[in-house]
């Protein structure tokens, strides 16, 4: 995989909507000398306006249904939604639940889906590299 | 602090509530290879001495530990537990004791004991919105889990009229949960 | 020059503990100038409705993966803390092997669960090198995890009447390679927190709970015991091996010979307990019967002999982050649990949130409320109002950690200047 194909670099924003933080703990450790995402070029930011990819948790509970809307509203196009973890892709274990308002993609468009409760790194690189390219098939050049 | 066995806390419990005590269960368990004794008191008094009952808590130890109250919907009426830790401190020592009190559903009222122990008051409000029962003098009555916009009148941990089956996230083609 | 002063009031989103774990909760702040004035706690966004669940839809075996669900983090203790009030309910016996295999498990959840609040710690301060560092090591009791129970992060070791999975005799020598080096990072991390003179400048007298708050407000976990409170659930009532190995609840002032109750005591307290979790493992392999591991192995009996049962059960855990309490309560002829209740440690740490924070200065906030430890999504948005005005401005998690890290550059700068 040739990572000199990549023309950008990758922002990420993280939402937690809920979630028990397995898959939010195993975001924060592909960041760390293991797994070290950061030597992409792939990097958290701290604000959905600066973001290109946005990285959704959790089974979206009904207080977090408007953040989501609203970070989802702010994040500037073009931009590639992910799901990380089963609560986000169906419910997984708390499905049907009286404060949930249904998986993310009943909210929010959704590009790219990683399944595992919680998910290995490897595999939320995987999803990562997956939006990436599907970034670079809609995105223009960026000059940055 | 005195360092009391299971039966004499019992016993110091008849004393004091004179009549409102109405039934005690001690189980006992052993654990591990030396085979210590895993100790937890279950105790079930009336509405008119729950406040003697958690006053006698702090008798039987300085800041007493309270840990949460568990609600249980028995169809009539509703089971208020108050778990507390006794003799916590010393190793080896401590008991674990539940305080159980019964409220006809026609009645879902109880005092606050947020004025003795003022680390109750989230497991308080819980109560209240989850299963209805009212907690008469509590300092803050707001809601603590649930939306604001969530509906008056639901109850969650309720399985009665006033269950959340309306509020149920079913997805689009599923059934929901079937109940007998 | 009007008399008057004017101050304009901020909405502080009280950062989240990583800009990565945006967990949600809101504290309300009422601030006077960078002080503030009065907390106000609003959780709820991670409710999920678990107990509802486990009372209407799940029978007690499911409960058991539902319950590890209810934190990612400490995925180990709510397992735990449930199979122990569902075999007290049902009278269920459990053979020793597997206590011993349920303390093992548990202590390196929280060997793990301390070094993710460790590199966190320092993070918030402002040290990326040290979340970095204390994350590398983490990594590697991941390893071991993955070793002892096939997974990272969600362990399904727990069954009711004992373990999913026995350690076999080729992992013990792994286990014990381990352990030796978990020491030797433990020493450089020691040196690394503890010694330094910024981490003590920014922790101490920072974030201060006071003994008696920490008892009227029935705190748990580390945040009790930096507070002087010498209560573990290891120590006082001892579940499945605990009795045998002896734990005694670490206060800080084995260190520093006081106790203040602040940040800074809190760290010492985590650290020393990763500490006394190696010890412990190492006495529990030593010490470790050989025998069964379930009392039932075959499910469907395990689901028959459940659905019979009636009883009802409460069990204490020893958490990472305090006292973990579930209550069980079972009735003869349903699949599902009567009754389920659970009071994971957070819930009680958060009420004591506002007597830490009042006094404190803005920029200290996202370092005193990471040190309760808040696993149950900690706060994103913060709400301050301000006492004089009403105008109301959005800070995001971001500018608030940059807060937090620019004041600990001014005191580096002060310390050099020295």
């Amino acid at each position: 995989m040739g990572m000199n194909q990549f023309k950008r670099a990758l922002w990420v924003y993280h939402l937690n909507t809920g979630s028990c933080n397995g898959c939010d703990i195993e975001i924060v450790a592909v960041l760390t000398p293991r797994y070290d995402v950061e030597r992409f070029g792939i990097k958290l930011v701290g604000s959905p306006r600066h973001a290109d990819v946005l990285l959704v948790t959790g089974p979206v509970t009904r207080q977090m249904e408007p953040r989501l809307r609203r970070i989802y509203a702010q994040t500037p196009d073009p931009k590639v939604v992910m799901v990380v973890g089963n609560c986000g892709t169906e419910g997984d274990v708390f499905h049907e639940s009286y404060n949930l308002v249904g998986p993310i993609d009943q909210i929010v468009p959704v590009d790219v889906y990683v399944h595992g409760c919680p998910p290995r790194p490897e595999a939320i690189i995987d999803g990562v590299v997956k939006a990436w390219l599907k970034l670079e098939g809609v995105a223009p050049e960026r000059t940055t | 602090m005195n360092v009391l066995d299971a039966k004499a806390v019992i016993k110091s419990y008849e004393d004091a509530l004179d009549g409102a005590l109405l039934n005690s269960r001690v189980y006992e368990r052993e654990v591990g290879a030396r085979k210590h004794v895993y100790t937890s008191l279950w105790l079930d008094v009336e509405r008119s001495g729950f406040r003697a009952a958690v006053s006698h808590v702090a008798q039987l130890q300085d800041s007493p530990h309270f840990s949460v109250i568990a609600q249980v919907d028995l169809g009539d009426s509703v089971d208020l537990l108050y778990h507390f830790s006794l003799f916590t401190g010393e190793p080896n020592k401590a008991i674990a004791l539940v305080l159980r009190v019964t409220l006809s559903k026609t009645d879902l009222t109880i005092p606050t004991i947020t004025d003795l122990i003022p680390g109750a008051i989230f497991s308080e409000r819980e109560t209240q919105e989850m299963m209805g029962v009212t907690v008469v003098g509590i300092p803050d009555g707001r809601r603590l889990f649930i939306p604001e916009d969530f509906p008056e009148g639901v109850y969650p941990w309720r399985r009665d009229e006033t269950g959340p089956e309306e509020m149920l996230n079913v997805l689009p083609g599923k059934q929901g949960i079937q109940h007998e | 020059m009007s008399d008057t002063i004017h101050k304009t009031s901020y909405m502080l989103p009280i950062g989240p503990v990583h800009p990565a774990l945006h967990e949600p909760i809101r504290l309300d702040l009422d601030v006077d100038g960078e002080e503030i004035i009065d907390v106000d706690v609003a959780a709820g966004q991670v409710h999920r409705g678990i107990e509802w669940i486990g009372m209407n839809r799940n029978n007690a075996v499911q409960t058991i993966y539902l319950a590890e669900r209810i934190c990612g983090i400490c995925s180990a203790c709510h397992p735990f803390a449930f199979v122990l009030a569902v075999e007290q309910a049902a009278g269920i016996e459990v053979p020793v092997r597997a206590d011993y295999i349920r303390t093992i498990v548990a202590e390196v959840e929280r060997m793990h669960s301390h070094l993710l609040w460790a590199g966190v710690a320092g993070h918030e301060i402002g040290f990326e090198s040290l979340f970095f560092y204390v994350w590398r090591i983490r990594e590697k009791v991941m390893d071991l995890t993955e070793v002892l129970t096939g997974n990272r992060n969600s362990k399904a070791m727990y069954q009711i009447g004992g373990v999913r999975r026995d350690i076999t005799p080729e992992q013990i020598p792994i286990i014990r390679a381990s352990l030796d080096i978990y020491k030797e990072a433990f020493d450089e991390m020691r040196h690394l927190f503890l010694d330094d003179p910024t981490i003590k400048l920014r922790c101490r007298n920072s974030g201060v709970l006071p003994t008696e708050d920490a008892l009227k407000l029935c705190a748990a976990g580390p945040t009790a015991r930096a507070s002087g409170v010498p209560t573990d659930v290891r120590q006082d009532h001892p579940y499945a091996a605990y009795a045998d190995l002896g734990v005694k609840a670490i206060t800080p002032d084995v260190i520093t010979g006081c106790v203040v109750g602040d940040t800074y005591d809190r760290i010492i307290v985590r650290l020393l307990e990763v500490k006394q979790s190696i010890e412990l493992i190492e006495k529990a392999l030593d010490t470790m019967p050989e025998g069964p591991i379930l009392t039932e192995p075959k499910i469907a009996k395990l689901l028959a002999l459940l659905k019979k049962a009636e009883g009802e059960g409460v069990a204490r855990v020893e958490a990472p982050r305090g006292e973990n309490i579930h209550y069980v309560r079972l009735k003869a002829g349903e699949d599902t649990l009567q009754a389920w209740k659970v009071r994971a440690p957070t819930y009680a740490n958060l009420q004591v949130v506002p007597t830490m924070l009042k006094g404190q200065q803005i920029a200290d906030v996202p370092i005193a409320f990471a040190s309760i430890d808040p696993c149950m999504s900690c706060s994103n948005r913060a709400v301050v109002t301000n006492k004089t005005d009403s105008t109301v401005s959005f800070l995001d998690g971001e500018k608030l950690h940059a807060l937090s890290v620019e004041k600990t550059r001014r005191l580096n700068a002060e310390l050099a200047g020295k």
